[in-house]
């Protein structure tokens, strides 16, 4: 079983190029430059880690709906279950400002967790399509944010000063945001490459009724993507109150959804799932990122940002669509070749 | 329950869920005010909703050939700013109209020629057009508000077709024709079949020479058209046109398709399960505004009765089918005892 979990391949170097997610580092990098050599400026430091830290958020959701994805499912309601949790931290955080830090962190985790367990619960046991579940959840979480709240939002100086200084600081002069965006992306990149749990994630996906007949606990693997992928979201409650202290309940998390799922699609996921990577993903985040703060550097007027995200979008999947016909023309003819020499 | 099974008129299965909350959020709205079931309060009260209620016809038609369109809030937007910007160049407001439906039917054309052209799953394409359409009125507008519409034009939703009565608002009755329209296109005409063919297996109707893909881009277009239609009637309605109109309508007509019983992953719906929904979620907004509730608890009050109009059959069919199971177990076992 590890050999066959392993890479078959001995030349690292060629590998690499042969990899899905190179197309998109290419894409990410001449973008990168493009934007450098307009206005040198936007290779300042400041102004990366700026780019770094605009994008954490969406990495960390985003590795988690890579998993969902990969099923075969989907997820509307991430931007409701972050606002959920950002919000009971924050009323937490209200009420006991002296509360530790990695309390309100696992609390975050728990709310989200709860909530993908019931987004699970419906898609695995209701056998509800995930697309519908999710858009009843979409409402219905962020109705519980309002109750939660009583419309009340939580201001700047009801953040306890700890909790912001995660999206600036850290022993290790990278801030929280970005250590946690890099565990889930890592961990997921862990779990699903290397672990026989991530294998059967994609084996679900890219063959559900043969995944079942090989006798694979179908329910039990849904609930679990859909719970990491809520408790990620939850992380990622806490970072957007990290970043902007201001919880409004009518705002936190609003259209998160459409972002997240455009950054797992440019990174490369097959939105029918069974394919994917939470590499792709974070680079898909990244070119987002670079965008949209490109863009503003180099003077263009902030209305041109959702058009051009959007053309990337249609960019990166096209030409992702083109590298998978050529990919399955050459498998193929490596076939063919090896039954001729046979 | 015989005479029931056997009696003429039936309710079909998918129509249950919508009409028992249409009949519950009605008799909800009436306890919090007598007034509620005043007609003319109850008929004024549908212009917000038949924006929503056309697109949601036009949608109908897509997810049942297997598509989805993401883009129609924001199809609607691009019209608008198209039609804004040329009435704020001075341009008559009848061609600006036109202006309007045309940018409309191209989007959603460009939607389909995307998605068939290059072979893309239509939820991603509609996404990144989702992005692409809404930057496109950004960049038009920018934070630009453009107000000043001719009197004769603006308060369409307020005006009588028919003043008799309760009277007849212009929107509601080009919804009841559009609707009508939509019946005998999609359960009484060729092309409807085609469509219900096409969206329950592709590669079956195309081997039996169906042309699956120009039956899928005439949805797309036929979705655009709407999409440019309301962005008419919207700015009518609100006077006023910014970027961001009609922002999420997107999900909220999705759930009135979806409401209706119409599969998401096509093949299967209906018009009447769609308009029903319509009106199921209009009572449903309308009793909890009488009773003073939130906009977003409203939303969440949609959302749960999204998720329970699709869980309560599939539990009662599931649970039937272990129920029977367990008989014919059972049975057999006794036969095997008998022998």
């Amino acid at each position: 079983m590890k050999l066959a979990l392993r890479s078959n391949s001995n030349n690292a170097i060629t590998n690499i190029f042969k990899k899905r997610e190179f197309g998109i580092f290419i894409f990410v990098l001449a973008l990168f430059l493009t934007f450098g050599s307009l206005q040198p400026r936007f290779f300042r430091s400041d102004n990366l880690w700026a780019i770094l830290s605009s994008v954490g958020i969406l990495m960390i959701v985003g590795a988690g709906q890579t998993l969902v994805i990969v099923t075969r499912n989907i997820d509307l309601s991430v931007g409701s279950t972050l606002g959920l949790a950002a919000m009971s931290v924050g009323m937490i955080a209200r009420s006991h400002p002296n509360f530790p830090t990695i309390g309100l962190l696992l609390i975050s985790l728990v709310v989200g967790g709860f909530c993908g367990f019931i987004n699970g619960l419906l898609v695995s046991f209701g056998k509800i399509p995930s697309i519908i579940a999710t858009l009843g959840t979409l409402a219905v979480f962020r109705g519980a944010i309002f109750v939660l709240s009583n419309n009340v939002q939580i201001d700047p100086n009801d953040v306890p000063k700890k909790i912001i200084n995660l999206g600036v600081t850290s022993p290790i002069w990278v801030p929280w945001l970005l250590i946690f965006a890099f565990l889930a992306i890592s961990g997921v990149g862990f779990l699903s490459r290397r672990t026989l749990a991530g294998k059967r994630i994609y084996a679900i996906g890219s063959n559900p009724e043969g995944a079942i007949s090989r006798g694979l606990a179908f329910n039990r693997i849904t609930i679990t993507v859909f719970v990491i992928l809520g408790a990620l979201a939850g992380l990622g409650g806490v970072m957007y109150m990290a970043r902007y202290a201001t919880i409004n309940p009518a705002d936190v998390g609003r259209g998160l959804e459409f972002d997240v799922i455009s950054a797992v699609v440019i990174g490369g996921t097959n939105i029918f799932g069974g394919s994917g990577s939470a590499l792709g993903t974070a680079l898909g985040c990244l070119l987002i990122g670079i965008l949209s703060n490109g863009l503003t550097v180099v003077g263009v007027s902030p209305f041109y940002k959702t058009c051009a995200t959007g053309i990337l979008i249609l960019a990166a999947v096209t030409l992702d669509n083109l590298v998978r016909k050529k990919q399955e023309q050459n498998f193929l003819q490596e076939i063919r070749k090896q039954r001729v020499s046979k | 329950m015989a005479s029931v099974r056997n009696s003429r008129f039936r309710i079909p299965g998918h129509l249950i869920g919508p009409i028992s909350i249409f009949v519950v959020a009605m008799a909800y709205g009436s306890i919090g005010s007598p007034y509620f079931l005043n007609p003319t309060s109850l008929i004024f009260n549908t212009g917000r909703y038949v924006e929503i209620g056309l697109i949601a016809l036009a949608l109908t038609l897509v997810i049942i050939n297997g598509d989805i369109d993401l883009s129609v809030a924001s199809n609607l937007a691009a019209s608008a700013a198209v039609m804004a910007k040329l009435f704020s160049h001075g341009v008559p407001i009848y061609l600006c109209c036109l202006a309007a439906i045309a940018t409309g039917l191209f989007l959603g054309f460009l939607n389909g020629f995307i998605v068939i052209k290059f072979g893309l799953p239509s939820l991603v394409v509609t996404l990144a057009t989702l992005a692409l359409y809404r930057g496109l009125a950004q960049v038009m507008l920018g934070d630009q508000v453009v107000s000043d519409y001719p009197e004769s034009f603006i308060g369409m939703d307020q005006r009588m077709l028919i003043s008799a009565g309760p009277g007849l608002p212009i929107p509601l009755a080009l919804f009841i024709v559009v609707a009508i329209i939509f019946y005998f296109v999609l359960h009484r005409s060729n092309f409807g079949l085609l469509n219900v063919m096409s969206g329950s297996n592709a590669s079956a109707s195309k081997f039996s020479g169906i042309k699956v893909d120009n039956v899928r881009l005439t949805a797309f277009a036929t979705s655009g058209l709407i999409c440019g239609i309301c962005a008419i009637m919207m700015t009518s309605r609100l006077g006023v046109t910014i970027s961001n109109v009609g922002l999420g309508v997107e999900l909220l007509a999705i759930t009135v398709v979806v409401l209706g019983g119409t599969d998401i992953f096509g093949g299967r719906g209906s018009i009447s399960g769609t308009v029903i929904a319509l009106f199921a979620i209009m009572a449903v907004r309308e009793s909890l505004v009488i009773q003073d509730v939130n906009g977003q608890v409203q939303d969440a009050a949609i959302g749960l009765l999204l998720i329970l109009t699709v869980l309560v059959p599939r539990m009662r069919a599931s649970y039937i089918e272990q129920r029977n199971r367990k008989k014919r177990f059972n049975e057999s076992q006794s036969k095997a005892g008998t022998h």
